[in-house]
């Protein structure tokens, strides 16, 4: 709710301030955006170095990434919020006692809440107490295991690396960035690092300081020392925990967390995960997730590699429109009852999408959940010669219900072409196999595994501006194209982004641009950030949000004139870039059985009921 | 249970059926299985590592199966459908899909963990219902080169030499001419106990000990890792499931009557959450 309410107020803020004039044709392109830029500085001069000074900063000075956090000195900062009460009214209780540099003991606490109860001082200080503790436990996660630790990752046989790694070393602590879910009754479920049962203390202190700061009617949701951000989220019974160093915001973290859930949710169900926690408040629900760890491991990886999950769209292979075309033509044509997508993917990118009318008109496919569809097929590519049927919940979709997914791949033994099926009956393997069948031999017919070998990402220096090294386009909804799935264009990584290292760097100065464009306090339009290896400009308006990364030399004038002729390239090219306009088909007469829960109430989701009793 | 989700079929959908069926170009027709084998059993007892042992001559470490994966196996003239399947069947209730008229059905358990084979009876069984009704049924316990020497060393299963083993023990360790072997586990399921299962199993079917195949030929124990026994698995259960395919292969010269055609078609499930 919070989130939406802070679009809400970018969207706002754009409307207000940008004339109509911001149509991208080419000359009001640069007028506008000088003059964006002038009034940003001006709007937002009261004390944001990191967006004025920096466009007069010396190019040698490389800022560090902050979080937009005021305080992100060395203070401890603990954010709550009253459960209740959607709209967030900050009031920060300092600590003077505490606010030394010494930042073991300092901390500072903001807790947000309806009343101004003073009861929640005296928690206050009791919060903090756990804070330190929570601190503690942080560093010394192993002081506190180390007995059993050890001793319980020896014995467990056949784990992935990463899962018998020792939580009591340094090199387990250093992680840039740390996932754990638990369950309400503290037992863990997930560790993105080390066993869960090492960290079965760990993950115990933290449940303990979720309900401690429930029971005073508040939510806990972020933890912020100097080096870290901890961000909980708590959804139904599961409990979700991401301790960060990677400098992002809260809001992103926010973000990640919920994707995990999403996959888990993908997996089990919303309904069904509420009602084994009903049944059972502290079932280990790892035995049904077991096996699953490696998509959470995967998933995880992509989030902090591909910038599809910061910005919530989805990448699209270029492809010559007529072949694209072609491709949907084929699915279109190879339906049975009950299918409702038909998606056909190249190396992990989306080559076309074809939905079920009905289901288009009740709802398009969330980006997030074509995202984790993608993890899957990541995480199930391994033994490529099957054909998978799986049950699968589009949590964006329908939290509490199973599609059935056929996922095959058409060009074995490569396995990059990969085609995905998704039907509302269980039973349609078969029938839905045979679709494929079909679309095999008209792609075998026209030749498409060939063409489709050839597509490929592009480079930006096809665009032909010679200081611009990458950018991101992600162009918003329009009127005519409302219920179109949200998408970004971006070139390759090229030099000097080539290594793992220097990858990452990008992504994240880019997801700072981002976190400071979405920053709820203070939402930005436009970004010019000189830092010592690279210029960024970050820019949204009511028809796209762009991140574009120059060499350091730039001038403002030539990013201006580069950005003017990138959204004229884009412009040309989007029938290459994009699915434009996506395509129907129609199997399902009677959409109101395969449309959106909340319609039908619990018997609705009895799908899942087979078997939970019993595993209870 | 399965009243739940069925749909009184409309008049609309019947004509949309039809169509679809009416215009689907006899050419493109799949190969139809002639048989079908599912392999069933808890998460990571290694199913999926039998199989790919089986197909592939490897032991890798495979990612998480999600769902059900569906191999055709060519053998001989014959066309054998395995159905690798995840451990959580019964939670979403896809198991009797899988198991439909299945001519066999490989229960997996592994031989380190006792409760994987107690999970068998209590969880397991059950989801064969649908299989059909002269099912033949495999009691496997895989893992059995960590409790066993003799399963160390590869009997089958494409030899000794699989490729990431081999790459371990010859790498150069000069001061440790052959690494030992690894040490090796408490063995929690006997043979004995995989046998009175068997007979437990074949109760359960309401088969007779005397016409089924003995418990000695049909309880394995396997090795993924090494290939211990898994040739000799599938290739005896191949050719036990050689008269189903021949009597359904005569069966269905002209009909069209399929077991694998799920019965559903006949009552549309309509929706995911219908
Ligand atoms: N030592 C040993 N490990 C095995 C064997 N078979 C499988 N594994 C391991 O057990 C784990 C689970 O295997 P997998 O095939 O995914 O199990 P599934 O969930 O039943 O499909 C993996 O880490 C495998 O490497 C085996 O025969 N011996
Ligand atoms: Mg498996």
């Amino acid at each position: 709710m919070e989130r939406g309410n802070q679009e809400n107020g970018i969207r706002e803020e754009v409307k207000t301030d940008e004339p109509s004039s911001l149509k991208c044709t080419d000359q009001t392109v640069s007028k506008e955006l000088t003059r964006t830029i002038s009034s940003e500085n001006h709007i937002n001069s009261e004390d944001d170095d990191a967006l004025v000074d920096e466009n007069g900063m010396k190019a040698s000075q490389e800022r560090p990434l902050e979080p937009q956090t005021k305080d992100s000195t060395a203070d401890n900062h603990l954010e709550t919020e009253a459960p209740s009460d959607g709209r967030k009214e900050e009031e920060t209780v300092d600590l003077p006692a505490l606010s030394s540099v010494d930042s073991a003991g300092a901390h500072s606490l903001s807790i947000s809440e309806d009343t101004t109860d003073s009861i929640h001082d005296d928690s206050g200080e009791f919060v903090v107490t756990m804070l330190a503790r929570a601190k503690l436990e942080e560093q010394g996660m192993g002081v506190k295991g180390t007995s059993s630790p050890l001793l319980e990752t020896g014995t467990a046989v056949g784990n992935p690396a990463h899962q018998d790694e020792d939580v009591t070393t340094e090199r387990w602590r250093q992680h840039r960035k740390h996932v754990f879910v638990l369950s309400e009754a503290g037992k863990p479920i997930y560790s993105r690092y080390g066993s869960e049962e090492a960290l079965s203390s760990t993950m115990g202190v933290m449940m303990a300081l979720v309900s401690f700061v429930q029971s005073g009617d508040n939510i806990i949701r972020s933890v912020y020392s100097d080096e870290h951000t901890v961000v909980f989220m708590q959804r139904g019974p599961l409990v979700l925990v991401s301790v960060s160093s990677s400098r992002q915001s809260e809001q992103q973290l926010r973000t990640e967390l919920l994707y995990v859930y999403n996959q888990i949710v993908s997996m089990l169900t919303q309904a069904s995960i509420a009602r084994i926690f009903e049944h059972k408040k502290n079932y280990d629900l790892r035995r049904l997730l077991a096996g699953s760890e490696k998509i959470l491991d995967g998933l995880l990886n992509l989030v902090d590699s591909d910038p599809s999950f910061l910005l919530s769209a989805v990448h699209c292979l270029p492809l010559a429109s007529s072949l694209r075309d072609s491709l949907s033509q084929i699915l279109q044509k190879a339906i049975t009852p009950n299918l409702v997508f038909s998606i056909l993917i190249a190396k992990n990118q989306l080559l076309t999408i074809v939905q079920e009318k009905m289901v288009i008109d009740d709802a398009r496919l969330d980006p997030s959940d074509l995202h984790l569809l993608l993890n899957l097929i990541g995480a199930s590519s391994a033994f490529q010669a099957g054909e998978i049927w799986t049950p699968i919940c589009l949590p964006n979709f329908n939290p509490d219900c199973y599609f059935y997914a056929y996922i095959s791949y058409l060009d074995p033994p490569e396995c990059t072409v990969c085609l995905l099926l998704l039907s509302t009956d269980k039973e349609a393997f078969y029938a839905v196999a045979e679709c494929k069948r079909k679309i095999e031999e008209a792609m075998q017919s026209q030749n498409s595994l060939t063409a489709i070998a050839k597509a490929q990402s592009y480079s930006v220096s096809q665009v032909g501006v010679s200081d611009l090294r990458h950018f991101m386009y992600k162009p918003f909804d329009v009127p005519d194209n409302y219920r179109q799935l949200t998408q970004f264009t971006s070139p390759e990584m090229e030099a000097p982004y080539c290594s793992e290292e220097e990858k990452m760097r990008l992504l994240d100065l880019y997801r700072d641009m981002h976190s400071r464009i979405h920053s709820s306090s203070r939402p930005l339009k436009l970004i010019y950030h000189v830092a010592e290896r690279e210029t960024l400009l970050a820019w949204v308006t009511s028809k796209f949000e762009l991140y574009t990364c120059f060499s350091p030399l730039v001038t403002k004038a030539s990013a201006i004139n580069a950005i003017t002729k990138l959204l004229r390239w884009i412009k040309k090219e989007e029938d290459r870039l994009f699915i434009r306009y996506p395509p129907k088909y129609s199997t399902t007469p009677n959409p109101s059985k395969s449309s959106r829960g909340g319609k039908g109430g619990a018997d609705h989701t009895d799908s899942t009921d087979n078997g939970v009793l019993p595993l209870l | 249970m399965i009243i739940k989700y069925s749909v009184v079929v409309s008049p609309s959908l019947k004509a949309n059926q039809r169509q679809v069926t009416t215009t689907m170009p006899e050419s493109t027709k799949m190969k139809k299985p002639d048989v079908k084998i599912v392999i069933l059993g808890d998460m990571n007892v290694g199913k999926t590592s039998l199989l790919h042992r089986y197909t592939e001559r490897k032991f890798k470490d495979t990612i998480s199966t999600v769902g059900g994966a569906f191999f055709l196996k060519q053998w001989g003239p014959y066309n054998i459908s395995i159905w690798d399947t995840a451990g959580r069947e019964q939670f979403h209730g896809l198991g009797s899909m899988y198991c439909r008229g299945a001519a066999a059905v490989i229960l997996t358990y592994d031989v380190t963990n006792w409760q994987s084979l107690a999970e068998l009876e209590d969880r397991f069984l059950s989801l064969t219902d649908t299989a059909s009704t002269d099912c033949i049924f495999a009691i496997v316990g895989n893992k059995a080169d960590l409790t066993d020497p003799h399963a160390q060393a590869a009997t089958s299963g494409g030899g000794q030499a699989d490729a990431e083993l081999g790459g371990v023990q010859t790498q150069p360790l000069p001061a440790c001419p052959t690494p030992p072997a690894s040490p090796l586990l408490n063995k929690q399921v006997s043979k004995e106990d995989a046998m009175a299962l068997y007979g437990r199993v074949l109760r359960y079917k309401g088969l007779e000990e005397k016409t089924s195949p003995p418990a000695e030929k049909m309880c394995f124990e396997t090795s993924a890792k090494t290939g211990y026994n898994v040739d000799m698995l599938f290739e005896t259960l191949f050719d036990m499931v050689l008269p189903s395919i021949l009597k359904k292969r005569r069966e269905g010269e002209n009909s069209t009557v399929d077991l694998e055609e799920s019965r559903g078609s006949k009552r549309t499930k309509a929706g995911c959450c219908a």
